[in-house]
């Protein structure tokens, strides 16, 4: 055994931890926008997820036992009473919490914070406990009730760049981040050190009808997305659980009269 | 201490051993019928389970937790007088105690197993729980030991552990005495059991100081197992779940229906295995004042809890507290609020505690009570969390409901089987409660 | 294997466990010979058109391994932009539909029986090419009928040849979204056919009549687009919109305000808003004294009485709309469904008109010519066409039908009895991917590529201000035994003779998208100097898309206020039913999701939530909370809903934004066909719809019935995602304290 060894890098990795600066050196903090101001609750952004992530079709019965899986979805809320009533529409997907509640649930490590500030889900490290999403606030993880299949041959638009889950594994919004990959793999390629902003545009955002989603690195203050968060519309839905989200809504605005 | 006169030593070791050396058709039929429920209760449903997937059960999107974590804790809690009561009984000296114990470690120890089992069938692909323990791996990766699961896992391996060898170390002398009155196969296997138990003071000392190291050693463990079942929930942020006030209220409920359960076990060992000499009225007597002070307790904290939300004031906390108090379990909660903080006051009148069967019907309800209680907790949280859009319902499954039935035959096939191998009362120690015999006697 | 299996029974048990877990077995594809027409794991986009309603979207698919995995908005049509709605992204799941027609059918019993045998494409199309030859030849050509969607492009030029060389002028269409009334309107106000170009985009004050521009209304994703623009795409300026409209719809949603004026006053609405505005001055064209007094009637106080909105709403509205320096106003919907559509969508072009709204950036733009020309031969469009249609099937006129990519048998109100009318038909070919309700009534079946599997091309109407044609190219080889719409008429055209295979020499329908692109080339030279035709081809398919931003449309003819005045009466809508025995007014809507019902086959719809109530799997009629407390209904209650024209059942939803008085039923489900994601779900309101006709369009007045409501007291779940859909107090929409 190793033991030795194991405890030496470890300690080396520790201290590599505790030197100034250390975190900064990791590039990304992916962040999303959405402009509640623009969006209209058309949910294009929903069937995008569906197609990207070879999301499943879980049919009447199990809809109706609420076990759809949707890694975006809209919520609605009313305001007032006939006739003066409004509708509000908020998209709610995996907030991507720097300070995630789900991340200290999962006894196996299947959902861990990973350097560019996603909070990532393993398909195949999850047993199924199902704490994170007990302990998730948004409510915007899914789990694997079934397996659920595709009727013949709507299987074959599953994309290939995503894992099909099974039965007993929790699941949620990645950013896409199959998307990122592919566009740091470009980037490599392109002998580039960075992605360019702009370069990953989830499916959601690259969907919306309005433009209300913008996707990029709040670490770089020039991209689309860092400029969007100081718009004083800003706001993190439920603030104050301190979970530090990385997805920033702008408020709707009021038409001044 | 004895209602129907001092027994003999002899006697007492004729009457508790004949339970084991002596079965009867009735033993049978009722051990077939624990184990057919078991099977058909818990282990086909459990097993389409397993084909299709853990949305054979009720959970959804609005309760990734259902009625395996309730009936989990459920387990957990009925597991905590055994060995705990035990422990602090004998480090405090309480003779009648002696009579009692055994059987109610060895709850404990079928009580947590049952509990495990439920864990397993909570689980969404079981077959890897084995990823839960600090195995060393082909992926390099550790368990998560910030996760309060994690915890559980380490909790319970250890008070399991614990408890077996505590029960165990209790029952060697006894296990002696079984060798001693049998032949044959039995007589090999009970000498391997005992030790090589031959009764000398060494091993009398041995035993004693081993015996109240491991009392104290349980102590703190029981209380902290309990403990950290309710941090999987206190640890959480969800509305009605999120207070500290758990870890208590938690290890109280636990200790309270555990002694409840005490109760219902001794009643049947009583009626059932004839044991009244040995069990008698001031066991009851004191177990029902145990319980009476552990249902001031719970309702204490009970209050406190609703309390707590209800001055926190947070949108949140009131919303979850208003399902709870008026929701669709709303009668569920006060079918528990009545069984377990109102039903046990009647305790305090000795007319009922000093009757079996009024005790025995109080104890159940206990049970009931604090069953409902569980459910409560995973049933009305969830489904009123943080966003109001996502608010939704939970209900338990058929499968699920069939699975908690079938929980029961497990722990009383277990409880069966456990007469039948292990003395249910200790020998050596009511021997210790009788009166030395005079001579001219 | 089988002495495996008795061997090792004991095992089986065993294995049977793990077997649970991992029953799918991953089967990778071996491909020792690279093939050729793709790398393996390399994505391929390829750009095409739209085909899942009428804005024509240029969109581009993703291609792995020769299977199309995803579909996004084409970033340079200036359509789409680059961006796609929901349903134009589900149309993968028409592609991959399970209930696809894979080959030729033929009706093996009768039309009712709904069982069909497999024949060969040989044996089908000469069927029907020697049954059309025979009655070319006998000079009945005009028995011969051909029923469309809102076909347009290549496919209309192609159908429109083939009938006026076959000698049938009988080539109609019908699309239940296509706005007729708008086109009539505007045809009076404008003189145009085509639809102009509303720029949303650079507007300030939007009030929308009952046009859902964000969901349903002509192009959506362009104007979603165009709408985001209006409220953030500014710096400091934020676009105001108003949506008029008894059932607040995804637009209504949107809008900083929501008036539910009486159902069917809107126009009179519009003209009470015309009358204050110009009352207040701000117009002062030289026409004005005619303006000022065919508005006279319309005064604030007699509009509030008949719409029910009050009288300040009235000028304020009036006021803000003169004062916007960019304002517009647009109407569709319900609005553009009444017996009075075309006069109320006039009233509106009477306000953009007085509001000084026309060639003005955040008003209405006419579109220059297109880029192809008018196709020829003569085609009928709308409901009139359709009645006609009916009554010569009736009478036994008809002796061929042919269908295609329409519904009538779903989409019209049952009294039209259409699919009665069918039953007189000898011969009813459908050229159709799916057994939707008509498709089941014909005798002979012909396949259809999907349009993800064919050539064409389109011009989008509503354009976008300038010259814009699309290709749409195959993404995929056909999946089945189907061929592509056009290449069937170019073969029915062979097998029929005479002067058709002449006139119509194209081998398929790739070869005549060409041929029309380069007439179209020669015959332009503006813009594509130095360009040979076969760079331009090349172009034009990579991009999907061809345009000439710097056209614009020569100077407008202004519209004839004459003829605007002349069509301003009879401003509300005359309702079917009376009001004492219906006391509702039945309001069927569009929804974001199935559209006119087309949707329903596609399981990513079924499953996707209505936008407004988050349903999904089913239908249901909406009520006001008030008016289904007073009737002590609840959601899920199964009601009668029942018209003159008929009755359905139905679940109670409560609906917030509900005028009282009305009941809401969306248009989409209700199939008793149309595969299995669609079939038997949910109620079609189309059944309810009294079969009323707008005469200045000759389109249905499908808004224009009026109902009772009764509890019949079964229950029926309702499936929806929503839990409760208030804040609670809880700030979930934004902190309380306004910063904007």
């Amino acid at each position: 055994m190793k033991w030795g060894n194991d405890l030496s890098t470890f300690v080396e990795k520790f201290r590599q931890y505790l030197k100034p600066g250390y975190y900064d050196e990791f590039d990304y903090h992916w962040t999303m926008t959405i402009d509640l101001d623009r969006c209209t609750g058309c949910e294009a952004c929903v069937v995008a997820c569906q197609a990207e992530n070879n999301l499943p079709i879980v049919g009447e019965k199990r809809y109706a036992q609420n076990r759809e899986i949707k890694w975006i979805r809209i919520e609605r809320y009313w305001e007032g009473e006939y006739p003066d009533v409004k509708m509000g529409f908020i998209p709610m997907l995996c907030q991507h919490c720097d300070a995630a509640p789900c991340e200290i649930a999962c006894p196996v490590f299947a959902t861990y914070h990973n350097q560019d500030g996603l909070n990532t889900q393993i398909y195949n490290r999850c047993i199924g406990t199902r704490t994170c999403a007990v302990y998730c606030p948004y409510e915007v993880r899914y789990f694997n009730w079934f397996t659920y299949t595709w009727d013949e041959p709507l299987e074959q638009q599953l994309n290939p760049d995503v894992t099909v889950r099974e039965k007993g594994v929790m699941e949620k919004c990645t950013f896409c981040i199959q998307r990122i990959r592919l566009a740091k793999d470009n980037a490599k390629d392109d002998d580039r050190r960075r992605v360019r902003d702009g370069e990953v545009v989830p499916a959601c955002v690259q969907s919306c009808p309005t433009e209300a989603m913008a996707f990029g690195d709040s670490n770089d203050p020039e991209a689309k997305v860092s400029k969007m968060m100081k718009n004083p519309r800003g706001y993190t839905v439920l603030e104050e659980l301190n979970t530090t989200p990385s997805i920033v809504y702008l408020k709707k605005a009021h038409a001044e009269s | 201490m004895f209602d129907h006169g001092q027994p003999s030593y002899a006697e007492v070791n004729k009457d508790i051993l004949s339970v084991m050396l002596e079965t009867g058709p009735r033993y049978w039929m009722l051990l077939g019928t624990t184990m057919s429920v078991a099977v058909i209760f818990f282990f086909m449903p459990w097993f389409y389970q397993l084909i299709v997937g853990v949305g054979a059960a009720g959970m959804s999107r609005n309760a990734y937790w259902g009625t395996y974590l309730s009936n989990f804790i459920f387990w957990i809690g009925l597991s905590h007088s055994g060995t705990l009561l035990s422990a602090i009984l004998h480090i405090t000296n309480s003779p009648w105690r002696k009579s009692v114990y055994r059987s109610a470690e060895a709850m404990t120890l079928f009580s947590l197993m049952t509990a495990a089992l439920f864990v397993m069938v909570h689980l969404g692909r079981v077959w890897f729980v084995h990823w839960s323990f600090p195995i060393p791996n082909q992926m390099g990766l550790w368990p998560n030991f910030r996760s309060p699961l994690m915890f559980d896992v380490m909790a319970i391996t250890t008070y399991l552990t614990a408890s077996s060898i505590f029960i165990y170390m209790g029952s060697v002398p006894d296990f002696a005495a079984v060798r001693d009155a049998s032949t044959g196969t039995r007589r090999r296997l009970y000498t391997i059991f005992s030790f090589g138990w031959r009764g000398t003071a060494r091993e009398w000392h041995t035993l004693g100081w081993a015996y109240t190291f491991f009392a104290v050693f349980v102590i703190p463990l029981a209380v902290s197992v309990h403990s950290i079942v309710s941090w999987d929930f206190a640890l959480s942020i969800v509305p009605g779940l999120h207070h500290t006030i758990f870890a208590p209220y938690f290890v109280c409920g636990a200790i309270y229906s555990g002694t409840a359960g005490i109760v219902t076990v001794m009643y049947c060992l009583r009626k059932f295995l004839n044991f009244e000499r040995y069990i008698g009225q001031v066991h009851l007597d004191n177990l029902g004042k145990l319980l009476l002070a552990l249902s001031l307790i719970w309702s204490y904290i009970n209050m406190l809890e609703l309390f707590s939300s209800w001055y926190g004031g947070s949108s949140f906390e009131l919303e979850a507290l208003k399902f709870k108090l008026t929701g669709f379990y709303a009668p569920l909660y006060w079918e528990m609020i009545l069984f377990c903080a109102f039903v046990p006051l009647l305790m305090f009148f000795r007319k009922f505690r000093w009757s079996w069967n009024k005790m025995l019907l109080i104890s159940i309800l206990i049970n009931i009570g604090m069953l409902t209680e569980r459910f409560i907790i995973v049933a009305t949280s969830q489904p009123r969390k943080f966003l109001p859009n996502a608010f939704g319902f939970y209900f338990p499954s058929w499968i699920e409901i069939s699975i908690t039935i079938g929980s029961f035959a497990i722990f009383a096939t277990m409880f069966l089987i456990f007469i039948k191998w292990v003395p249910a009362i200790s020998i050596y120690e009511v021997k210790e409660t009788l009166k030395p015999l005079r001579r001219d006697a | 294997m089988q002495f495996i299996g008795a061997g090792s029974l004991g095992v089986a048990g065993g294995v049977l466990y793990g077997e649970s877990v991992q029953k799918d077995v991953e089967l990778l594809i071996p491909q020792v010979v690279p093939p050729e027409d793709y790398s393996p794991g390399v994505a391929s986009w390829y750009n095409t058109v739209c085909n899942q309603c009428s804005a024509g979207c240029g969109i581009s698919v993703r291609i792995r391994e020769g299977k199309a995995k995803k579909i996004e908005g084409n970033p340079v049509h200036p359509v789409s932009q680059g961006r796609l709605c929901a349903r134009g992204q589900a149309g993968l799941n028409v592609l991959y539909n399970p209930d696809r027609i894979r080959s030729p059918l033929q009706n093996a019993t009768s039309r009712e029986s709904g069982s069909f045998t497999e024949i060969s494409w040989d044996e089908a199309l000469t069927t029907i090419g020697s049954r059309i030859g025979r009655l070319r030849i006998e000079g009945n050509a005009s028995r011969v009928r051909l029923l469309t969607g809102s076909t347009r492009g290549g496919l209309d030029e192609l159908f429109a040849q083939f009938m006026s060389l076959l000698g049938s002028d009988h080539y109609q269409q019908y699309d239940f979204t296509d706005p007729g009334a708008l086109r009539a309107a505007n045809r009076i106000a404008f003189g145009m056919d085509q639809l102009p170009h509303y720029d949303i985009k650079h507007a300030d004050y939007l009030l929308s009549f009952g046009a859902d521009y964000l969901a349903t209304w002509l192009s959506p994703v362009h104007y979603s687009l165009a709408y985001g623009h209006l409220r953030q795409g500014r710096d400091g300026q934020r676009g105001r919109t108003v949506q008029i409209e008894p059932r607040m719809s995804l637009s209504g949603a949107a809008a900083d305000e929501w008036i539910a004026a009486r159902p069917g006053t809107e126009g009179l609405l519009a003209l009470g808003l015309a009358h204050e505005l110009l009352r207040a001055g701000s117009y002062t064209g030289s026409d004005r004294d005619e303006w000022a007094s065919a508005l006279q009637p319309y005064s604030p106080a007699m509009v509030a009485a008949e719409t029910d909105v009050s009288v300040d709403t009235i000028v304020r509205i009036a006021r803000e709309f003169a004062e916007s320096t960019a304002s517009l106003a647009i109407a569709g919907g319900a609005t553009a469904a009444g017996t009075n559509a075309v006069a109320s969508v006039v009233a509106v072009n009477a306000l953009n008109y007085l509001a000084g709204n026309l060639n003005q950036p955040g008003g209405i733009f006419f579109n220059p010519d297109p880029a192809f020309s008018a196709a020829a031969g003569s085609r009928q469009v709308g409901m009139q066409g359709m009645l006609d249609l009916a009554e010569a099937m009736e009478a036994g006129d008809v002796e061929v039908l042919i269908v295609h990519d329409s519904n009538p048998v779903h989409a019209l109100p049952e009294n039209v009895r259409f699919r009665q009318a069918m039953e007189n038909v000898p011969l009813v070919v459908a050229l159709s991917s799916f057994h939707d309700e008509t498709t089941d009534m014909a005798d002979l079946i012909l396949p259809t590529n999907t349009y993800l599997e064919s050539w064409g091309d389109d011009v989008p109407d509503p354009g976008v201000g300038f010259p814009v044609a699309s290709i749409s190219q195959p993404v995929v080889a056909p999946l089945y035994d189907t061929l592509p719409v056009g290449d069937i008429v170019l073969a029915l055209a062979r097998r029929i003779g005479g002067e058709l295979p002449i006139r119509m020499p194209w081998g398929t329908m790739e070869e005549f998208i060409k041929a029309r692109w380069r007439d179209e080339y020669d015959g332009r030279t503006a813009g594509l100097e130095g360009q040979d035709f076969d760079a331009f081809w090349q172009a034009s398919l990579e991009a999907g898309v061809w345009g000439q931003p710097g056209i614009v449309a020569g100077d407008p003819s202004m519209p004839s206020s004459a003829a605007m005045i002349a069509a301003l009466a009879n401003p509300v809508s005359e309702f079917a039913g009376d009001e004492s025995d219906y006391p509702f007014v039945l309001h069927p809507y569009l929804t974001a999701t199935f559209l006119d019902g087309r949707g329903a086959n596609l399981p990513w719809l079924q499953e996707l939530p209505d936008p407004m109530t988050s349903v999904v799997y089913g239908s249901w009629a909406e009520l006001n909370p008030a008016t289904a407390e007073d009737l002590g209904i609840r959601e899920g209650d199964v009601l009668e809903v029942e018209t003159p024209a008929g009755s359905v059942s139905v679940p109670a939803l409560i609906f917030p934004a509900l005028r009282p008085g009305v009941v809401a039923m969306p248009i989409g489900q209700g199939h008793t066909a149309y595969g299995r994601y669609a079939r038997n779900r949910g109620a079609n309101p189309m059944d309810l719809v009294s079969m009323q006709i707008d005469d200045r369009s000759g389109d249905l007045a499908w808004a224009a019935t009026r109902a009772r409501v009764r509890n019949t007291g079964e229950r029926l779940q309702i499936i929806k995602t929503d839990g409760v859909t208030r804040t609670l107090g809880r700030q979930i929409l934004g902190p309380k304290n306004d910063h904007a």
